[in-house]
This record gives C-alpha cells, sequence and structure tokens, in this order.
C-alpha cells in the first residue's frame, strides 16, 4: 500500500533516495529563471534587450528582476541609473514618474536618518532615474541589490517598477546608504529594453542579472 | 579613448553621435556639482537641526549654547560659492542638550 503521508520523522534526509516517477502537482509557477548576467569592464553602459542573445523582456514572464552584485563605478560621488526602451534600446526615453527615499547611517555612528530625496525623484520625465545616488569609488564600495519591473509587455496598463539596493555613500566618514525607488513606466507601450548606466563615467566592475519569474 | 556599452554581453563602440550625447551629459554632470554637494550639506545640517528640534516645543527651555548651535547649522550655507568651500565646512559641535 501506498504511503500518501509521510511525516517529516518519518524520513532520514542524510539518505540518498532515487526517484523515477514523475513529479506532479508542482507546476512552474513561482520559478525563477537566469536570463542572462552582464559583467561590467569599463562599460559606459549595460543593456538588456529583448529578442537577441538569449535575452527575453517580453510576455514570456510576468515580472522580471534584475540584481546588481559589486556595481563599482569608475568615477567618485556619481549616480547609478536606469531606463527604459519601447523601441528595443534605440531610445531610452521612457516617461515615468517615481518616488525616491534613503536611510543613511554614517562609519561614525552619527548622522543617522530617512530622508525623501525630492531632486531625485521624477514626475512625467523621460531622464534616467536614479537608483543610487553620490556612490563612492573606492575600492571597497559598491552597489549591491535589486530592482522588479512588472509586466513589462502588457499593452493595457503603464509598468510599475521596484528598486532597493544599498552602497557606500560618497562622504567622510563614509555611509551606508539604503535606497528605495518605485515608479511606472506611464506608457501602454511594451518595455522591451532597460539601460543601466552612470550619470558620469564608466561602470568600472560588477554583475547585472536578469531573472525572470513564471 | 573611445566608449564602449554592453548589450546583451556584446560590447560596442559608441557611435560618434552617442559620444557626443555621453559626453554632454558628463559636463552637464560636472557642471551640477556645487548644486550636488550643497545638497547634501543641506541634508546633513537638516539632520542635525532635526536632532534637536524637540527642544523648541514650549514644554521645553533652550539653553542659550543650544541656541547658538541651532542658529549656526541655520547659517552654515551662508557664503559658500565653490565645491572646494562646501567640502570645507566644519559642522558645530553638539552642547549638552
Amino acid at each position: 500500500m501506498a504511503i500518501s503521508l509521510a511525516q517529516a520523522s518519518s524520513m532520514d534526509l542524510s539518505q540518498d533516495y532515487n526517484f523515477t516517477g514523475t513529479v506532479t502537482g508542482m507546476g512552474t509557477a513561482g520559478a525563477m529563471t537566469l536570463i542572462k548576467t552582464l559583467t561590467a569592464s569599463s562599460s559606459s553602459s549595460l543593456s538588456f534587450v529583448n529578442g537577441s542573445n538569449d535575452v527575453v523582456l517580453d510576455s514570456t514572464y510576468k515580472a522580471y528582476k534584475f540584481v546588481f552584485k559589486n556595481v563599482h563605478p569608475a568615477t567618485d560621488g556619481v549616480n547609478f541609473q536606469f531606463n527604459g526602451s519601447t523601441d528595443t534600446g534605440s531610445n531610452y526615453n521612457v516617461t515615468k514618474t517615481t518616488t525616491y527615499f534613503d536611510s543613511i547611517h554614517r562609519e561614525d555612528d552619527a548622522g543617522g536618518s530617512i530622508q525623501y530625496q525630492s531632486a531625485n525623484d521624477l514626475a512625467q520625465s523621460t531622464s534616467y532615474q536614479n537608483l543610487a545616488r553620490s556612490t563612492d569609488n573606492d575600492n571597497d564600495s559598491n552597489i549591491s541589490g535589486e530592482l522588479w519591473l512588472y509586466n513589462p509587455s502588457s499593452s493595457t496598463y503603464v509598468k510599475h517598477f521596484m528598486n532597493r539596493l544599498n552602497h557606500t555613500f560618497n562622504s567622510t566618514p563614509q555611509h551606508t546608504m539604503d535606497t528605495f525607488v518605485a515608479g511606472y513606466f506611464n506608457t501602454t507601450s511594451a518595455i522591451n529594453a532597460i539601460d543601466f548606466k552612470m550619470s558620469s563615467g564608466n561602470i568600472d566592475d560588477g554583475t547585472i542579472s536578469l531573472y525572470g519569474i513564471s | 579613448m573611445p566608449r564602449y556599452k554592453l548589450v546583451n554581453g556584446i560590447n560596442i563602440q559608441l557611435t560618434a553621435e552617442e559620444e557626443a550625447l555621453r559626453d554632454a551629459e558628463e559636463q552637464a554632470w560636472l557642471d551640477g556639482a556645487f548644486d550636488r554637494a550643497m545638497a547634501n550639506l543641506r541634508q546633513k545640517r537638516n539632520s542635525l537641526l532635526a536632532q534637536t528640534d524637540y527642544l523648541a516645543l514650549s514644554d521645553q527651555t533652550m539653553s542659550a549654547e543650544m541656541t547658538t548651535y541651532r542658529q549656526a547649522l541655520r547659517d552654515i550655507t551662508n557664503g559658500l560659492t565653490t565645491v572646494a568651500d562646501v567640502e570645507a565646512v566644519v559642522f558645530p559641535t553638539k552642547p549638552g542638550a
């Protein structure tokens, strides 16, 4: 008689089990699929464009996640930015309305605060959106975090995005800065490319990975 | 030195038009250095003022030293005209409450 319910204490998970049947009922919902990782090397920008080199940024997934790991600017005190495209990267100039706030804490334990940054939000602007401001370029400094983009291929709705990352703020003494950015591309055209760059100078090093969430 | 953009993992040299656009962006960034420095200075100043705002409540009595300290914070942007001026700013020491 087949066992239909096994208690956790009934299975020794230190052992190897060989399942020869098909696991059903799991589906693919919620799967997170790595689409592409780009590694900067003195790059003026890093772009993910739908439709080539195995990059998909369309209706294949309902949500996309960009993961930033050790993104390092070549120039001190610059902003890390992004923009979207509706023409597969010919132009990065989609209208956006956004919010931007960050929390900050100094290495000398002073100046802890949370502040809305009105100089870094956008109101119906096609400019690049800052994702981190005044980033330090010391050898031990970098940007790490993530950006979510929801249903970029919708022809009905605007496209929301949310970004959270941590980086070293360019100041003396150094600060850690936790940045929150959210908003939407105010278009019903499909967003099919995303571009990342610094406000000045190159992206010296680091990786950006794109995942699709089914 | 030519610039390169990384598109889907492929390094592509910027066109002359893209180079000119990037040059203009970088110049605009340099031109805004003073405004950015002042914004950061004001943020830090405002944070320090906020830490002692409670002393201005009607049921508190602010010491003369604290009044002087808070006025010095408010005046800290006076006379600054260059990035070097901003970077040379020394914040006043917070007195005991």
